[in-house]
C-alpha cells in the first residue's frame, strides 16, 4: 500500500471540507480523484502532503505516518500543483535543476535527471527560455518536469490540465501514463471526467468531502441502472407516441424536447433496434441518431442528483 | 545550497536596478560631500578692526594702551557726540568704542577699581578679542603698579611693552582644527568621510529594501512555497540558506558602498575615528536589513517595493540630518526623526567625529545610539517574522 487515508476530517470553521474520508492507493495504480469544484479534492491532496493540518484521521505513506517533518517520505514524492509554480527569474533548465536539487544533492546525478525530465516533457528547444516566454501548454509541461525530475515513486497531480489547450492536455495525459508505466504510482485529481476515464485505473468520486463511489470505471458504471442513452433528432413526435415508446421493453425513461427524443434504457439488449423499429412503424421521420454508454457524469448524477460540473 | 544560489540568482536578475541606485548615490554623495566639506584651517593671521579711541586724559599708560591696541585695530576719528558715535557703530564705521575717563590713570595706579567705558557692536568677535587685549594690558599694568615699588609711569609702560611684545609661534594641526570646528558647529561634521557615512543612511536602505524585497517577493509566492514545503529540504536548512543569502547580500552591499570612500579619502578612512563610524554603519546596516525584511513581508507588489524603498530611504534622511544638518531642523522634526534609525545613526556619526580621544566614557553616548539602531533591527525583524507568519497562515 502506497497511501492509506483513514477517517480524515478537515473543517474550515463550520464548513466540513473532508468528512471522514477514507481510501487507499495501491502501488502501480493511477488513482483518479474525481469531483466537482469544492468537493474536497485539493484539500485531500494538501492533507496527504502535510501542507494542511487536519482535525482528525490518519494518513500513512509508504506504510509510515505522514507528518510535516517526514522528510524521508517526501524524498520519494513528486507534486504537481494546480497552479504553475516556477521561478520567473530562472530559465527552464534552471527551474528544473533547482527543484530537482531540493531532492538530489549529487550534481552529476541531478544533471542526468534534469536532462531526462526535459526530454520527457519535450522542452529541449526551450531549455534557455524564461517562463514568461513560454506558452500556457509549455508552462504546464515545465511545471510537471519540476515535479517529476527526481524520479519519485509517488506522484500527486492536482488538476494539472486546468486551462490547457487540447493538444497539450493529451501530451500531459500521455506523459502521466508513461510515468506510471515506468513504475510511479499516481494520484490524479480532476473535475474533467473524460481525463479520469482515459488514464485512471481506479476512480474515487468525491462529493462534499465524502467518497461516494470507488472502483474502476466499469465498476462505477455498473453501479447505476442506466445502460444506454439513445438520442434521435425528430420533429414529429406526439404525446401518444411518447406513451407508446414508454411501453417498449427496456425503455426506462422517454423525453422529448427541442426536437430531440431521448430514450434511456437499462442494461437490456437491442434498445436502439427497438426504438428504430417503432419509428419506422409509426412512419416518423428522423435525422441523426446516436447511442451513448453511461459516463461518470451519469454515475455522479444518479448518485447525487446533480451534474458533475454544477 | 539550492536556496542560497536561488537567492543570488534573484539578486542577479535585479542587479541593474540596484547598480543604478548605487551609481547615482555615489555620484550625488561624492559631489555633495565634496561641496559641503569645509577646508581644514591650517594657518592663522591677525585681522585689524576699526575702533574709536576716545581719551579724556593724556598719560603714558593711556598712550601705551593705545599703542598696544594699534596692533589689532585701526583708529577711526569720530566726533565725541552720542549721535555721531551711535551712527558710527550702526553703519559699522567702527565696531568698538573705547573711552578713557578723566583721572583713570591716577586712580588705576593707586589700585582703585576703575573701569574703561566701552561700546561694541552686539556679538562681535572683534569686541571679544579687543576685550582680551585691554584686560591683558591692564592686568599686567596693575601687577607692575602693585609690586613695582612706585616705578615711574614711563618705565612701567616700557616694561609692559616688552612683556606684551612677546609672541609664540603656533602651528595648527588640521585634525585638531577639524575636531574643534565640529564641536563648535554642533556636530555638522566637516570631513568627506563623515559626509559619506551620513549619506550611507540614504543609499543602504534603498538598495537593501530593493534587493531583499525582490527575494521576499519570490519566496513569499504561495505556490512556490508549497512546492518547497513538499520537498525533503528541512525547514531549518531552508531558512538558514535564505538567511545566509540575505546576510551576504547586506554585507556585500555595505562593502561595495564603503570601497569608494576608502579610495577617495584614504587618510581619514583608515583612521581610528572611522573604525567607530564603520561600527556605527554596521549597526545601521542591521536596522536597514531588518526594515527591508519587514517591507518584503508586508508588500506583495514589486512596484510598491520600489516606491517604498525610495520613501523609506529619502524620508528619514531628510528629517534625520543626512541632507539637512540637524542644527537646522526644528525640535518637533527631530523628535519625529528619533523614531527612525537614521536619526540615531547620524547622531552617532556626529558624536564620533567630534571626539578627540576614543575611550569608553567618550564613546558611551555613541554606543548608546548604536544600541538603539540594533534595537530597531530587532523590532523590524520581529515585526517582519510576525507579518510573514500571518501571510503564510492566510495562504
Amino acid at each position: 500500500m502506497i497511501i492509506s487515508v483513514k477517517n480524515l476530517v478537515k473543517r474550515y470553521g463550520n464548513l466540513v471540507a473532508l468528512d471522514h474520508l477514507s481510501f487507499d492507493v495501491e502501488e502501480g495504480e493511477i488513482l483518479g480523484l474525481l469531483g466537482p469544484n469544492g468537493s474536497g479534492k485539493t484539500t485531500a491532496i494538501n492533507c496527504i502532503l502535510s501542507l494542511l493540518k487536519y482535525d482528525k484521521g490518519e494518513i500513512r505513506i509508504f506504510g509510515r505516518p505522514m507528518r510535516p517533518d517526514a522528510y524521508d517520505i517526501k524524498r520519494d514524492i513528486g507534486v504537481i500543483m494546480q497552479n504553475v509554480a516556477v521561478f520567473d527569474e530562472l530559465t527552464v533548465y534552471e527551474n528544473i535543476n533547482y527543484f530537482c536539487g531540493l531532492y538530489i544533492p549529487e550534481k552529476e546525478k541531478r544533471k542526468r535527471l534534469v536532462e531526462e525530465a526535459i526530454d520527457f516533457v519535450g522542452l529541449n528547444d526551450f531549455r534557455r527560455f524564461y517562463p514568461k516566454k513560454l506558452s500556457g501548454g509549455l508552462l504546464r509541461r515545465l511545471n510537471i518536469a519540476c515535479g517529476i525530475a527526481h524520479k519519485p515513486k509517488l506522484i500527486l497531480l492536482d488538476e494539472p490540465t486546468v486551462a490547457v489547450d487540447p493538444q497539450s492536455r493529451n501530451n500531459i495525459l500521455e506523459g502521466i501514463q508513461r510515468l506510471n508505466r515506468e513504475g510511479a504510482t499516481i494520484v490524479y485529481t480532476s473535475h474533467y471526467m473524460e481525463e479520469v476515464e482515459q488514464i485512471c485505473s481506479r476512480i474515487i468520486i468525491l462529493d462534499k468531502g465524502k467518497v461516494i463511489a470507488n472502483g474502476t470505471k466499469e465498476e462505477l458504471k455498473n453501479m447505476i441502472s442506466l445502460g444506454e442513452k439513445i438520442t434521435v433528432e425528430t420533429s414529429a413526435i406526439h404525446p401518444e407516441h411518447l406513451a407508446a415508446l414508454r411501453r417498449i421493453p427496456g425503455a426506462d425513461s422517454v423525453e422529448y424536447a427541442n426536437g430531440l427524443l431521448v430514450v434511456k434504457s437499462g442494461k437490456s439488449k437491442n434498445n436502439l433496434e427497438n426504438v428504430l423499429d417503432f419509428l419506422k412503424k409509426q412512419q416518423i421521420g428522423y435525422g441523426r441518431i446516436y447511442s451513448e454508454l453511461p459516463t461518470l457524469n451519469d454515475v455522479f448524477l444518479e448518485i447525487t442528483g446533480k451534474e458533475l460540473r454544477d | 545550497m539550492q536556496v542560497f544560489k536561488l537567492c543570488i540568482k534573484v539578486l542577479e536578475k535585479n542587479k541593474t536596478a540596484m547598480l543604478i541606485y548605487i551609481f547615482i548615490f555615489l555620484v550625488i554623495s561624492v559631489m555633495i560631500s565634496r561641496l559641503s566639506v569645509s577646508k581644514p584651517q591650517t594657518g592663522y593671521a591677525d585681522v585689524k578692526t576699526d575702533i574709536a579711541f576716545l581719551s579724556e586724559e593724556n598719560t603714558p599708560l593711556v598712550n601705551g594702551l593705545k599703542q598696544e591696541l594699534s596692533k589689532s585695530a585701526n583708529f577711526v576719528t569720530v566726533a565725541d557726540q552720542t549721535e555721531a558715535l551711535q551712527d558710527a557703530l550702526y553703519f559699522r564705521d567702527v565696531t568698538y568704542i573705547v573711552r578713557i575717563p578723566k583721572g583713570f590713570t591716577e586712580r588705576f595706579l593707586k589700585g582703585e577699581n576703575v573701569r574703561i567705558e566701552k561700546t561694541t557692536v552686539p556679538d562681535s568677535v572683534y569686541g571679544a578679542y579687543l576685550d582680551m587685549k585691554i584686560n591683558r594690558y591692564l592686568t599686567t599694568a596693575a601687577l607692575y603698579a602693585k609690586y613695582g615699588g612706585g616705578m615711574p609711569q614711563k618705565k612701567l609702560v616700557s616694561l609692559l611693552k616688552s612683556d606684551l611684545d612677546q609672541t609664540a609661534s603656533v602651528t595648527l594641526k588640521p585634525e585638531k582644527v577639524r575636531s574643534a570646528e565640529t564641536v563648535e558647529s554642533g556636530g555638522t561634521g566637516t570631513t568627506f568621510t563623515m559626509y559619506y557615512f551620513n549619506y550611507l543612511a540614504y543609499v543602504l536602505p534603498a538598495v537593501l529594501i530593493f534587493g531583499i524585497g525582490a527575494i521576499m517577493q519570490v519566496f513569499n509566492n504561495r505556490d512556490l512555497s508549497l512546492r518547497s514545503f513538499c520537498s525533503p529540504i528541512t525547514a531549518r536548512n531552508y531558512n538558514f540558506q535564505f538567511l545566509l543569502a540575505n546576510i551576504v547580500f547586506c554585507i556585500v552591499c555595505w562593502a561595495i558602498l564603503l570601497i569608494p570612500c576608502a579610495l577617495l579619502d584614504p587618510k581619514h578612512f583608515f583612521s581610528r575615528a572611522t573604525s567607530f563610524l564603520l561600527l556605527n554603519s554596521f549597526a545601521f546596516l542591521l536596522s536597514a536589513g531588518g526594515l527591508s525584511y519587514l517591507i518584503g513581508n508586508l508588500v506583495k507588489n514589486r512596484s510598491a517595493i520600489s516606491a517604498l524603498s525610495n520613501v523609506c530611504s529619502l524620508g528619514p534622511s531628510f528629517i534625520g540630518g543626512v541632507f539637512i544638518p540637524r542644527l537646522m531642523l526644528s525640535d518637533t522634526v527631530l523628535k519625529i526623526a528619533s523614531f527612525t534609525p537614521t536619526y540615531w545613526y547620524v547622531k552617532a556619526n556626529e558624536q564620533i567625529e567630534a571626539l578627540g580621544t576614543f575611550d569608553f566614557s567618550n564613546l558611551a553616548s555613541s554606543y548608546g545610539c548604536m544600541a538603539v539602531e540594533a534595537g530597531f533591527a530587532v523590532a523590524f525583524l520581529a515585526l517582519g517574522l510576525t507579518a510573514g507568519k500571518k501571510t503564510r497562515v492566510a495562504g
